[in-house]
């Protein structure tokens, strides 16, 4: 055999190496090539500023922004990358200053907020002739949807469902959640599930953070209460202080849950599941991709939030939006860039990585979506999904956590019953009805 | 007859400024930068906060921006998260400075000995202090985590505990908890400091003291301390308002929770400003921080200028 052509181990290791570049440079989740003829000079740039709760989505929002870049002439995006903690904040400032970005990624509470201060650009007659509007699920549309204005795309959407270690209950011959569960069987299934001696525990309730009271309300919501009722505050009502006694009593007399409850936000109940401390909890769908990671795809599945006595339940619904401004510098740029993240692969790729699903009908039918039991509790979900209530009124977004958050701990910690959270938490609500 | 060429004595114009006054305006421009820098920094964002305070300021409701005079401070006075906030520094403060000036006293005495490896245990004492504030936050976090923190485990491990105990979401613990957290970050300022104050006492004092029959507690009593007192003074004031104005430490550790259990002055300012974007009244909080800040240094400054003629 000629030598010239056996490879050293040295040529191998090179060719390796640069076969591992190029693949770098493309991704592999996406089905064209990445290396593309450069854009034109003179690129409208367009700001973009995304808030990171996590650094997965730092990469997955850069590719999806080259990507962008690429497939057009006319404009260049920029993101700017902000920690979730600090991008309500940074962007009210940017309003206020005159300079907000171009667009932006927010959850749907804070649109009306922004709205409030004049600041977001109405989509309404836009969308309306866009490609994909009837796609969209109605109730998304309603997220973003404030005083009959279109104002952001929902560009992914999800519901609260309850996620359940599968491995453990066959281990503890508990029976599985059924899609129809009510309150008793979900006590009794976290009570199976709860070991202290193990350090294992039945249910990871919130304590910290918006969604502390929202997964509460969710209960009062299934005991038959509301957030209005005629236009009034009506969140101090009977049932709902019943729901929440019964909710609280979870962790204040039951004690299925870890004794760090009042300090877990989002972080905690996920890791929690996830380092095998709680066996059930309630979260919207995208820990379900980190839970794969964290504890295998075998081992957990999620079903929909029991059913409270009078067989009610509710399971909030919510929208991840793209959002633009009108004194965006850049407003077609905003509108071509966020109209393109809704198109097929972008959004599909950006669901299925973090685990949320589409707000298109087309692509939420999607196998990888529908037969995929970590979405099931999810899907199943959605019959008896409601917009969130506390959308009502922009004033409520920043006063849920700065105010509601508080109050709830206390009553988490039996500085307050349920009633008197109630009483107080309305009083805020009412003051902030605008 | 030669003419001859006489110079004529011209007087000089008088000058604008005396030389006097010439010397003080030259000594006075080149502290200029200093002023320009100080005033801009230090002296103008003051001025700007208690203008501030005087106005309603929510950042996402600009239509309600206006001039309330003293309308923030009167909702201060109603205010029970603020008073329950003062409470808790108070708390925060005297609890975090006197532990670590106790064990900080401790570290400085056992350091001034001369033993073997003093030089890598100065260097070791002094890490908790190089630490970033976030990071101490961060890892005390981790060993207080109810569930899998180290804490816990260990004294679990030892039988000290039968349960777990959950140190930063119990708000009975909450409070003490963090405050170990800063006494440990702490002790090593108050080492350091009173380790230079030891090492510039003379040793011919002791010698004398011993010659005199003092006893320890004496020599202690009588030339320590009182060497040691302007130092003290320094450091315990530097701490008490640093520790008043620190908030990182209690921000990422409980955000002030549970249930406003660990919720400080400082902390609650920053969670008006930057959370309820309440810029007005995060001032109003400001001006009162500040004020309750330059009340404490006058008293203290007062009292140990007292304490210190008397001996």
């Amino acid at each position: 055999m000629d030598d010239r052509w056996i490879l050293s181990r040295r040529q191998l290791l090179k060719t390796m190496a640069a076969s591992g570049a190029l693949a770098a440079a493309d991704l592999a989740w996406w089905e064209e090539p990445l290396v593309r003829p450069r854009r034109a000079w003179g690129a409208a740039p367009v700001r973009f500023q995304f808030s990171v709760p996590e650094p997965k989505r730092t990469a997955l929002v850069e590719s999806l922004a080259q990507r962008f870049n690429q497939s057009q002439t006319d404009f260049e995006v920029k993101v700017e990358f902000v920690p979730q903690a600090q991008a309500r904040q940074k962007l009210i400032a940017g309003i206020a200053a005159n300079n907000p970005p171009d667009c932006c990624q927010v959850w749907d509470n804070w649109v009306g907020e922004f709205e409030g201060m004049g600041a977001v650009e109405d989509l309404t007659s836009r969308v309306r002739d866009w490609k994909y509007y009837k796609d969209v699920t109605p109730i998304a549309w309603q997220t973003v949807t404030l005083k009959g204005k279109i104002l952001s795309f929902p560009w992914v959407v999800t519901n609260d469902g309850v996620y359940w270690r599968t491995d453990r209950a066959a281990e503890y011959g508990i029976k599985p959640p059924q899609d129809d569960w009510t309150w008793d069987e979900f006590m009794a299934t976290a009570r199976a599930f709860t070991k202290p001696e193990k350090n294992q525990y039945g249910f990871g309730m919130r304590g910290q953070g918006t969604w502390a009271v929202l997964y509460a309300t969710e209960f009062m919501y299934a005991g038959g209460a509301q957030v209005l009722r005629d236009g009034k505050v009506a969140i101090n009502s009977k049932e709902a202080a019943e729901g929440l006694d019964w909710y609280l009593d979870l962790f204040r007399k039951h004690r299925v849950c870890p004794p760090s409850v009042p300090t877990d936000g989002w972080r905690g109940i996920v890791e929690g599941f996830g380092r095998g401390i709680t066996n059930m909890y309630i979260h919207n769908s995208g820990s379900s991709e980190e839970q794969k990671d964290f504890v295998g795809a075998k081992s957990f599945a999620t079903v929909p939030l029991p059913l409270g006595p009078g067989r009610k339940r509710v399971s909030f619904y919510f929208s991840e939006t793209l959002t633009g401004f009108k004194n965006a510098k850049n407003r077609e740029g905003a509108w071509r860039f966020m109209s393109w993240c809704m198109d097929d692969e972008p959004k599909f790729m950006y669901c299925k990585t973090l685990g949320l699903l589409p707000s298109r009908k087309s692509l939420a039918d999607r196998p990888e979506f529908t037969k995929d039991p970590a979405y099931q509790g999810f899907i199943k979900s959605f019959p008896f999904s409601i917009v969130s209530p506390y959308l009502a009124y922009a004033g409520w977004g920043g006063k849920l956590d700065s105010e509601g958050v508080p109050l709830f701990q206390q009553a988490l910690v039996g500085k307050l019953t349920a009633k008197e959270f109630l009483e107080k938490f309305a009083e805020v609500l009412a003051k902030n009805m605008a | 007859m030669a003419r001859s060429d006489a110079t004529v004595a011209v007087a000089l114009p008088r000058p604008l400024l005396s030389r006097r006054a010439r010397e003080l305006a030259t000594g006075y421009l080149y502290l200029v930068p200093v002023a320009v820098c100080l005033g801009g920094t230090i002296v103008f964002p003051i001025l700007k906060a208690m203008h501030m305070s005087l106005y309603n300021h929510v950042l996402f409701k600009p239509q309600e921006y206006g001039f309330v005079g003293l309308g923030n401070y009167a909702r201060l006075l109603r205010d029970e998260t603020f008073w329950l906030t003062l409470w808790n520094s108070f708390v925060w403060v005297f609890g975090s400075v006197a532990l670590q000036f106790v064990g900080g006293f401790a570290a400085a005495l056992l350091l001034h000995q001369s033993f073997r490896g003093r030089a890598f245990v100065r260097t070791v004492t002094l890490l908790p202090w190089i630490v970033p504030g976030v990071v101490v936050a961060l890892v005390w976090e981790w060993l207080y985590q109810p569930n899998y923190g180290v804490i816990n485990d260990v004294l679990l491990r030892l039988g000290w505990l039968r349960d777990r105990v959950a140190w930063l979401s119990d708000p009975g613990l909450a409070m003490p908890a963090v405050i170990a957290t800063n006494v440990w970050r702490g002790v090593p300022f108050f080492a350091i400091m009173l380790l230079a104050g030891l090492q510039a006492i003379h040793d011919d004092l002791y010698e004398a003291a011993r010659v005199d029959g003092a006893s320890v507690t004496e020599r202690f009593r009588h030339i320590t301390l009182p060497l040691l007192r302007p130092i003290i003074i320094v450091a315990t004031a530097t701490r008490v308002i640093w520790t008043f104005n620190y908030a990182d430490l209690i921000f990422v550790m409980t955000s002030g929770g549970p249930a406003n259990a660990t919720q400080i002055t400082s902390t609650y300012t920053l969670v008006t400003a930057y959370t309820n974007l309440d810029f007005g009244y995060a001032a109003t909080l400001s001006v009162v921080l500040l004020v309750i800040m330059l009340v404490f240094t006058v008293l203290y400054l007062r009292v140990t200028r007292g304490i210190e003629s008397a001996t």
